[in-house]
């Protein structure tokens, strides 16, 4: 048995072949061999969210997949997001609201609001509270990363 | 992260094989959430990781006959979450099963993951235990199924043989009348394991159920059948004596995540509010 | 502009995933190093035997203590204390005793893994207590501070402040109390990153750092190269709180960068981040002497704060701590002990409030301790003893700056002091000043281009505070362009003019008036130009924001330089400076600049079976002076309010007898998420245009996470009764606390 992986898989929209080594998360996979720098990298442990990526039009933590998982799969990472160069409603409104410090949760916590919104397009605060409560960010406090969301949603404007 | 091969067969007979093979060095991914941290920590270090998500006879997904609801072993939580036969069924364990990780977590975890991986903390088992879950385990020689409490042996220990894997957790639907709760006491209201976790449940008989996580080696199970704990107009002081006497047979350690005397204390105090809203929704029932 | 809620500069790259952070530098080359480690604190090491990791494919060279020059090379912002690797023995869990370095990180940590090192445990001292003990181990060999007469100890420096006379003040209550604030970590998103590599006769470094050209200094010195062959990137931090503020292992990687020739790059695991950075622990003693009417007689205080094995800035830190302890209020006698204690663990440094969490735990629990005592509400202790504009503080240094009883009156009006509780729930409030930066020199360039456009060169880093988009503000302002027209170059010592650092809330009222004085002279020399061209006379020329204007003429600055300079065009490049002198005899160094004060006020819930808590309202009142973006202002205000309710709740490192982290990760180490706000969250802001910066700006940014703690505390006293000395409040400590007083434990009256 080999300790390499061939993986075939559809990113962004392209399709994308690599071989790695079998052990290869998918977030090292993305970061290094893919070139995709977007998606981030802190607990390396599913905790902090900062790694959230699309797979198969699920929201994970790509630091929990191996990379030979999503041999065949569909996966979307925050390049893939907005479409022909345009920010997508929900990067507008992280914007807007004011929801951007140092940025670095910022990809993860879009990728993973995103996917909130695909399943409830219209969210409650607390939907909103429940469904980032696995992306940690330090710096600025979720109040209004939550108004970007609802903002995003055509909810009113909560940011007063 | 060390060298190790990776396999996705497309047939269970395949994973028995490779099982059979390997033993011990071998290690079954289905989720992988806590597989992958142990890979990178290198707390778990296999020759070959199986993943079980090709396999044509594990497909996830959950299904019901005969009043029994299986759960199939690369079903992640999620979807276990959704399901509406669960959330009718079986209110506690989707109360539970929403309790494990961020949403991230729950669209890949499985439940015979957090089954598998035997930690005394697991949020699920409690919820299972009450509901008298089966594990459907098949190796070389067949078939067979243990009732959860017989496969759970300890911390990170199963009575899954060398051959084996967990392939459904089977439930069989409660008689009318019965109501169940889950609640768990943690660190911060987000996303943490639990300090201590309790299902209760008291059926139509007046039969109350307490599992208790993280208070022992594994989550139990105990049982109050006089009828006390039931009884909503039983004497509260009696009550506490029953729970005391319940929660007495936890073995509770000290750790980063709570003293003892604090889970001993916590048990206690979850266990009657759990009881409380049980006997009181079973009023109104 | 100004004043203004400007949209995030640098936000597109951020929401897009295009920011480039150090660890999304990929060069030509790199080769990738991992730490050897022991599995303890201190350890004498004997022997380290490289020749298995020698033989992973890919291992380029593996680096111990014995290849570096002798005396090994030591660096640290405030003594040349910490080696560039272990040396004789480790001081503390995670300190590396060897680095490898190899083709790709996988053969790096395997080769790591494969390195013997030969050791043998010693004793650490982990603990205030085992720190003052004269028989306890000496942290740091006496040879490295020779005249110290404390060398042979591990009190590393003691400092005597204070005024008045203690002794002699009478009093009508007096409360002594002991109160301890643990370790905690900064746990930045983003784990610290390096990058080195040789660049002709220099080197190149990449780090998330704070302080670039204090890292540029530290390794010119460290390798011996002058400033001019240093150069530091430094990409924007993602998130840094004080953590990236100096040299971590940047000097390591430069001498393997110069061993292998190559580009040399680390990006610490989170764990690795945790062994390198913490805030200091404090446990502190104050007797408090009251009046009846709540008037504070005296405070006679001594903090013992448990820094590392090295200094790092942390006897900085317990320094300020120390000499603002007695906080916003007239206090006519102090007396003020400060010791920073060496120990084996994780080196302290840096930590947003800089010192004052720690000792405004301390002295506003004293004062609502007095407040229960005396009968007097605690909002009114407050009020009564705060110090109002122009009173002092400390005596003979900056007086009062702002309006601070304002500030807490709003604070108490948005809780509803005053009004009913229900049952279970308490309120806090409480206050706090933190001395702001003192010395410090920024310079900055202002390049008005032919076309009107403005390049700002800045050595400010923006590691979330939004600094970039302020000091586009403030250029915008100033020369009257757009944003969108504007860009802002930072993190680069090799074409961006000096800055001492980022930290202490400093860059806006720091670099922020440099720019501001660059823009200014932009505006002179287009005057100038304007003179010459059209033969004018002093005060005929007046140059607005984008337009110049003379009698019948109104040239936007494009058209006029256009007019002057025809086809061979040109810039105008102006400089502008901000210095803050160092003052010897000053206990700090310098008088601070401004005080960033806060008002905290909080309305919680307690579950007294389990000591849960649930806080229902938080208000923060900063006074800003002048809020230049008002929204980034509050969004700062509200995470530090955020990252106090952490430290507040949840945060504290725990040790084991090895001194190894036992909750090392983000699994047990908890931070708050989005399900542990405050139900309601409000940032208010005082803005009276008292500040020493642009438009009258003061710092903002700290304020937030000063006072959570005490006003938290205060609030769970009221709600329960109980009264916590220590940090965090988890719901065990609060069940414990009230279980006590259940049990008649130390019997502590209900709030006033």
């Amino acid at each position: 048995m080999s300790e390499t992986a061939r993986v075939s898989l559809t990113l962004n929209g392209e399709p994308r072949t690599v071989e790695i080594g079998a052990g290869r998360t998918l977030l090292d996979t993305l970061r290094w061999e893919l070139d995709l720098t977007g998606t981030k990298e802190c607990c390396a442990a599913g905790e902090c969210g900062a790694c959230t990526v699309y797979l198969d039009g699920e929201a994970v933590n790509s630091c929990l997949v191996l990379a030979a998982e999503a041999d065949g799969r569909e996966v979307t990472t925050i390049e893939g997001l907005g479409s022909g160069g345009r920010l997508s409603r929900l990067q507008e409104a992280f914007l807007e609201t004011g929801a951007i410090q140092c940025g670095f949760c910022i990809p993860g916590m879009v990728v993973a609001a995103d996917a909130l919104l695909r399943e409830t397009p219209r969210p409650t605060l607390d939907e909103v509270l429940q469904g980032l409560s696995g992306n940690l960010c330090r710096c600025g406090g979720y109040t209004r990363i939550c108004a970007a969301v609802l903002r995003a949603a055509g909810a009113a404007d909560v940011t007063g | 992260m060390h060298g190790f091969a990776f396999v996705a067969p497309t047939a269970q007979a395949e994973v028995t094989g490779l099982l059979e093979e390997h033993g011990s060095e071998a290690r079954l991914l289905a989720g992988g959430t806590d597989l992958v941290v142990g890979l990178r920590t290198g707390a778990i270090r296999p020759r070959v990781v199986v993943d079980l998500k090709r396999v044509a006879e594990l497909r996830p997904g959950l299904s019901d006959a005969g009043g029994r609801l299986a759960i199939s072993a690369t079903t992640p939580l999620s979807r276990v979450v959704r399901d509406g036969r669960v959330r009718q069924w079986f209110p506690a364990l989707a109360e539970a099963a929403a309790t494990v990780g961020s949403i991230q977590i729950r669209n890949r975890a499985t439940l015979a993951g957090n089954i598998c991986n035997a930690s005394p903390a697991a949020d699920t088992v409690p919820a299972l235990l009450v509901y008298g879950a089966e594990v459907v385990i098949a190796g070389r020689a067949g078939e067979r199924r243990l009732p959860l409490d017989r496969f759970l042996l300890g911390p990170r220990r199963t009575a899954l043989g060398r051959d084996e894997l967990v392939t459904s957790i089977e439930l069989a639907r409660p008689g009318a009348g019965t109501f169940a709760a889950f609640g768990r006491l943690t660190r911060r209201r987000g996303v943490d394991l639990a300090t201590i976790s309790v299902c209760c449940s008291v059926d139509a008989a007046g039969v109350t159920r307490f599992a208790f996580g993280a208070v022992a080696p594994t989550p139990f199970l105990v049982a109050d059948e006089s009828g006390v704990l039931a009884d909503p107009d039983a004497d509260p002081e009696t009550k506490d004596r029953v729970l005391a006497e319940l929660t007495g047979l936890a073995r509770p350690i000290s750790d980063v995540r709570g003293s003892r005397e604090y889970r001993q204390a916590m048990l206690m105090v979850v266990s009657r509010r759990l009881l409380r809203s049980v006997v009181d929704g079973r009023g109104k029932g | 502009m100004i004043g203004t809620s400007a949209r995030r500069v640098g936000g597109v790259e951020r929401v897009t995933g295009r920011q480039r952070f150090t660890g999304d530098v990929r060069l030509a080359g790199m080769l990738h190093v991992k730490l050897v480690t022991l599995d303890c604190a201190r350890a004498r090491i004997a022997a380290v035997d490289t020749g298995a990791a020698s033989g992973v494919p890919g291992v380029r060279a593996i680096l111990t203590a014995a290849d570096l020059p002798r005396p090994i090379p030591r660096y640290g912002p405030t003594y040349r204390d910490r080696p560039v690797l272990a040396v004789g023995e480790t001081k503390f869990h995670g300190e590396p005793v060897a680095a490898v370095v190899a083709e790709t990180e996988e053969a790096a940590e395997e080769a790591a893994g494969l390195v013997r090192v030969a050791c043998e445990e010693l004793p650490a001292v982990l603990t205030v207590a085992s720190a003052l003990d004269p028989s306890a181990p000496l942290v740091q060999d006496p040879e490295l501070r020779p005249d110290d007469l404390l060398g042979r100890t591990n009190i590393r420096r003691e400092w005597h402040f204070g005024w008045g006379d203690v002794a002699a003040a009478g009093a009508d209550c007096v409360v002594d109390e002991v109160y301890t604030f643990p370790m905690v970590t900064h746990f930045a998103i983003e784990p610290h990153a390096f990058i080195a590599a040789p660049d002709r006769d220099g080197l190149i470094i990449w780090s998330s750092i704070q302080h670039p050209y204090l890292l540029q200094a530290a390794i010119a010195e460290v390798v011996g190269l002058p400033l001019s062959k240093v150069r530091v990137f430094a990409p924007d931090p993602g998130g840094a709180f004080g953590g990236k503020q100096h040299a971590k292992f940047e000097p390591l990687l430069a001498f393997l960068a110069l061993r292998t020739g190559r580009p040399v790059r680390l990006a610490l695991t989170l764990e690795e981040t945790f062994q390198a950075v913490r805030r200091s622990a404090f446990e502190i003693r104050v007797r408090s002497g009251f009046r009846s009417d709540g008037t504070i007689a005296f405070h006679d205080t001594e903090c013992n704060a448990l820094m590392g094995a090295y200094a790092d800035i942390a006897p900085r830190v317990i320094a300020k701590s120390g000499y603002l302890i007695c906080g916003p209020y007239r206090v006519p006698d102090a007396r003020i002990v400060v010791r920073a204690l060496l120990s084996h663990t994780t080196p302290a440094t840096a930590f947003r409030g800089f010192g004052t969490p720690q000792v405004a735990w301390a002295i506003e629990s004293q004062m609502d301790e007095a407040a229960r005592r005396l009968g007097v509400d605690r909002l009114e202790i407050r009020l009564k003893n705060l110090a109002r504009r122009g009173d002092e503080v400390v005596p003979g240094d900056r007086p009062a700056d702002g309006d601070w009883a304002e500030a807490v009156s709003r604070a108490a009006a948005a809780i509803g002091w005053g009004s009913p509780l229900a049952l279970g729930r308490g309120r806090g409030i409480a206050v706090a000043i933190k001395a702001s930066a003192t010395t410090g020199a920024s310079y900055a360039i202002v390049r008005l281009h032919h076309d009107g456009s403005v390049t700002v060169m800045a050595g400010t880093s923006d590691m979330g505070q939004g600094a970039r988009t302020v000091l586009a503000q403030v250029a915008g302002q100033e020369l009257g362009v757009p944003l969108e027209r504007i860009a802002i170059v930072m993190g680069d010592t090799g074409s961006v003019p000096f800055d001492l650092q980022t930290s202490a809330s400093r860059s806006t009222v720091f670099m922020g008036t440099a720019v501001l004085n660059a823009c200014r002279e932009v505006r002179r020399q287009l005057a100038e130009i304007a003179r010459e061209l059209f033969g004018l006379a002093e005060g005929e020329v007046v140059v607005e924001p984008g337009i110049v204007r003379a009698p019948g003429l109104e040239l936007r600055y494009e058209e006029l330089l256009a007019q002057a300079w025809g086809p061979v065009r040109g810039e105008l490049i102006g400089t502008g400076v901000r210095r803050g002198e160092h003052v010897p005899a000053h206990p700090l160094g310098g008088p601070p600049a401004f005080y960033e004060f806060n008002c905290t006020a909080v309305e919680l819930e307690v579950d007294r079976e389990t000591g849960e808590m649930l806080v229902l309202r938080h208000v923060s009142v900063a006074d800003v002076g002048r809020a230049l973006n008002p929204a980034h202002v509050e969004v700062q205000d509200e995470g530090a309010a955020v990252m106090g309710l952490g430290h507040t709740l949840m945060e504290h490192l725990l040790l084991d007898e090895h001194g190894r982290i036992r909750n090392l990760g983000a699994l047990d180490y908890r931070i708050p998420t989005t399900k542990d706000l405050p139900l309601e969250l409000r940032s208010l802001l005082v803005e009276n245009g008292d500040g020493p910066g642009p438009y009258g700006a003061k710092g903002a940014g700290e304020g937030g996470l000063l006072a959570v703690a005490p006003a938290v505390a205060s609030a769970v006293a009221e709600a329960t009764g109980a009264v916590i000395r220590d940090l965090p409040l988890t719901p065990e400590r609060v069940w414990q606390a009230v279980e006590a007083l259940g049990r008649g434990g130390r019997p502590d009256p209900p709030a006033a």
